[in-house]
């Protein structure tokens, strides 16, 4: 026991003392976090719509102004000529033609003629010239009516059920907390095992009667405390920085985050047995871990890719570990949804650690 | 005296490549225990199969009445190690590193009166990384030293080191040795044997080919004396082969070593040789011979080949 403490403490020591370990393991998250945080995906940007009309009467001037105040789009107003040039550089999704007399002077006793507003679209921005037009049609609608003075029939109320709006921090910040969990787990066992080995710190080491076991013990206990160190570390900087919520229970959170450094640190085993020399570490780890980075979900859903990719990442071992801390700590699930990732994940972690057994030896080969 | 160390035909084969050959030996408690050879003779093959560290392909090594191979871990118990390229944490300064290693024998040392006995006291402080040669050695054998072993394990402790740090070497093992430790070590430096070790085991390719106290070695050797000597026109070795009562000549790089049981004998005919053979000798030395010169006769190598 004194020896496996003493290991331990030293081991935490070393960690610590390592900026090249910390810098990965907590540094580096941050900054992707940040500048993530900062781009603000969940922004929708504004639709920019062009406005042509020469002479506009009062009336008509003021349903413009109308028009401006609306949040989705940003109103431009100029010539035609100038606006038909903005529009075909796509610096435009729609430009209206707005004929100066669109609505009746309120005093005027003849009814009102019927105008017509043409809209100029952009072809190439389907989505943003669909919103644009729905929402003129809308208005338009209401002027009708407004003007006809016909009593409104309907009210649409709209109560919302669930206050909290998911912002795209809120997806990211489990994601980067898992990348950075696997990132430690790899890089710190698979470099540090690799320098042991090859510079015959490990003969060394069984040279006395220590078990490797004390050895292995003494490391992985050290890095799943800096497991739980960088979830924690992370959660914060993510609720007290970018208003990020964790929903879940924090418990949850900690038990997901040693559970993905277990299965981690059993892959960072297995590539300091492989690898031959410490050169080849980070090629090895950056070969499985990178491709990963990108494929589970850590940045965008899984559902955005095409369905054949879907099949394939589904399985790898962050994909499982991501979801579940995002159903926990986003969604507020409890064990009983995140069961069927857990599972896979213990799956992950022992199918790992039997293969380091494997790879890895502290002894050198029989020949 | 008793034996410490038992070894009957030890054995390392690797594949077809036989490292180490049925080698024999003993060490008595409390001597200083010499493997002495060139490189690739098989030394710290030996060695690291006395410690745990290398499968044995045949033979058995027993250490303090333990058998190594049946029961590694009771022999690295009562066993210091020092290895030939010994390397440690980086991220530990010399006081925690020396903790951190008596924690593997699950003791408790201190590191500062350890630090004190190999002269690093003041840098108990500092990382690994900032020692010299000399006295990353010097840890080396501190970190040998955590569990107070009874035999401890030196290979090549002086290599790669400057004379000065050399002799520095020699006297904290001369020191060790005086406080009871049996001590293991290997050297292909014959001085170093000499000063040193109680007892020599001479290995070349695999085998031991001499094994006795330095005096005993030097004796039976019948060496004699050496004799160097260089000439101002080149001569085949041979010619000094043949001359009375020479053991073995060599060509070095300035001249030629001859080894005579006589030199009363040798150096007449030499001289004679001389004038047949119209060279000159100049630069004639006569010296007692060393061990060095056993190896020479033992082998026909010198041991920096």
């Amino acid at each position: 026991m004194y020896t496996l403490f003493t290991l331990t403490k030293s081991a935490i020591k070393m960690f610590v003392r390592n900026k090249q370990s910390l810098f990965f393991a907590l540094f580096m998250p941050t900054v992707i976090m940040t500048i993530f945080g900062f781009i603000g995906f969940d922004r929708i940007p504004k639709v920019p719509v062009g406005i042509v009309v020469s002479n506009p009467t009062p009336a008509t001037q003021q349903f413009i102004d109308q028009l401006s105040q609306i949040s989705a789009f940003t109103v431009t107003r100029g010539s035609e000529a100038d606006q038909r040039t903005a529009l075909q550089k796509g610096d435009r999704s729609v430009v209206l033609l707005v004929p100066d007399a669109l609505l009746p002077d309120p005093q005027a006793k003849t009814p009102p003629q019927k105008q017509t507003i043409t809209a100029l679209t952009n072809v190439s921005q389907p989505q943003q010239v669909q919103t644009t037009l729905s929402i003129l049609t809308q208005i338009l609608d209401k002027t009708t009516l407004s003007i006809a003075r016909a009593p409104e029939l309907f009210d649409l109320k709209t109560e919302q059920v669930n206050s909290r709006d998911v912002k795209y921090i809120d997806f990211l910040l489990p994601g980067i907390v898992a990348m950075a969990v696997m990132q430690m787990s790899i890089f710190s066992v698979a470099f540090v095992f690799a320098d042991y080995k090859e510079k015959g710190v490990l003969k060394r080491l069984i040279a006395t009667p220590m078990r490797p076991y004390q050895f292995v013990t003494a490391n992985v206990v050290t890095r799943l405390l800096m497991a739980l160190a960088q979830a924690a570390i992370l959660i914060a900087i993510g609720v007290l920085g970018f208003h990020s919520h964790v929903l879940g229970s924090y418990w949850l959170v900690l038990l997901l985050a040693m559970l993905g450094g277990v299965m981690f640190l059993g892959l960072g085993f297995v590539i300091s047995g492989i690898a031959k020399t410490v050169e080849s570490v980070p090629a090895l780890a950056n070969l499985i871990a990178f491709p990963m980075l990108f494929l589970s979900g850590v940045f965008f859903p899984v559902d955005a890719m095409p369905a054949w990719l879907g099949h394939v990442v589904q399985y790898l071992p962050l994909t499982y570990f991501a979801n579940a801390m995002r159903e926990v700590m986003a969604n507020g699930s409890g064990f009983s949804v995140i069961a069927k990732d857990v599972y896979w994940m213990i799956g992950w972690a022992v199918a790992l650690i039997i293969l380091a057994n494997f790879t890895f030896g502290f002894e050198e080969k029989r020949v | 005296m008793q034996d410490i160390i038992q070894v009957k035909g030890l054995t390392k084969k690797y594949g077809d490549l036989v490292a180490v050959d049925h080698i024999s030996f003993n060490v008595h408690q409390g001597e200083t225990f010499g493997i002495l050879g060139p490189n690739g003779a098989g030394k710290t093959t030996t060695l690291e199969m006395l410690e745990g560290l290398k499968h044995i392909t045949a033979g058995e090594a027993i250490l303090d009445g333990h058998n190594i191979q049946s029961h590694p871990r009771e022999v690295k118990t009562i066993i210091g190690v020092q290895l030939q390229a010994s390397s440690f944490f980086d991220g530990l300064n010399l006081r925690e590193l020396l903790v951190t290693f008596a924690s593997l024998y699950n003791r408790k040392v201190n590191p500062v009166e350890l630090l004190r006995k190999v002269q690093l006291e003041e840098k108990m402080g500092n990382m690994v990384k900032e020692l010299s040669g000399g006295q990353k050695q010097r840890l080396s054998i501190a970190v040998g030293l955590v569990n107070d072993p009874k035999v401890l394990f030196l290979d090549e402790p002086t290599t790669g080191l400057d004379p000065q740090a050399r002799r520095h070497m020699w006297d904290l093992i001369t020191e060790i040795k005086k406080q009871g430790k049996t001590i293991v070590l290997t050297t292909h430096y014959m001085e170093e044997a000499e000063v040193l070790c109680d007892r020599i085991a001479i290995m070349d390719h695999a085998k031991i080919v001499a094994f006795d106290t330095p005096f005993n070695l030097l004796k039976s050797a019948d060496v004699g004396s050496t004799i160097t000597f260089r000439v101002d026109k080149p001569c085949p070795v041979e010619h000094f082969k043949s001359l009375p009562a020479v053991l073995t000549a060599i060509a070095e790089d300035h001249g030629y070593r001859l080894l005579s049981s006589n030199p009363e004998a040798t150096l007449p005919a030499l001289f004679k040789h001389e004038t047949s053979c119209e060279f000159k000798v100049f630069d004639l030395q006569l010296r007692q011979a060393t061990l060095e010169d056993v190896f020479l006769k033992l082998t026909g190598s010198t041991l920096r080949e």
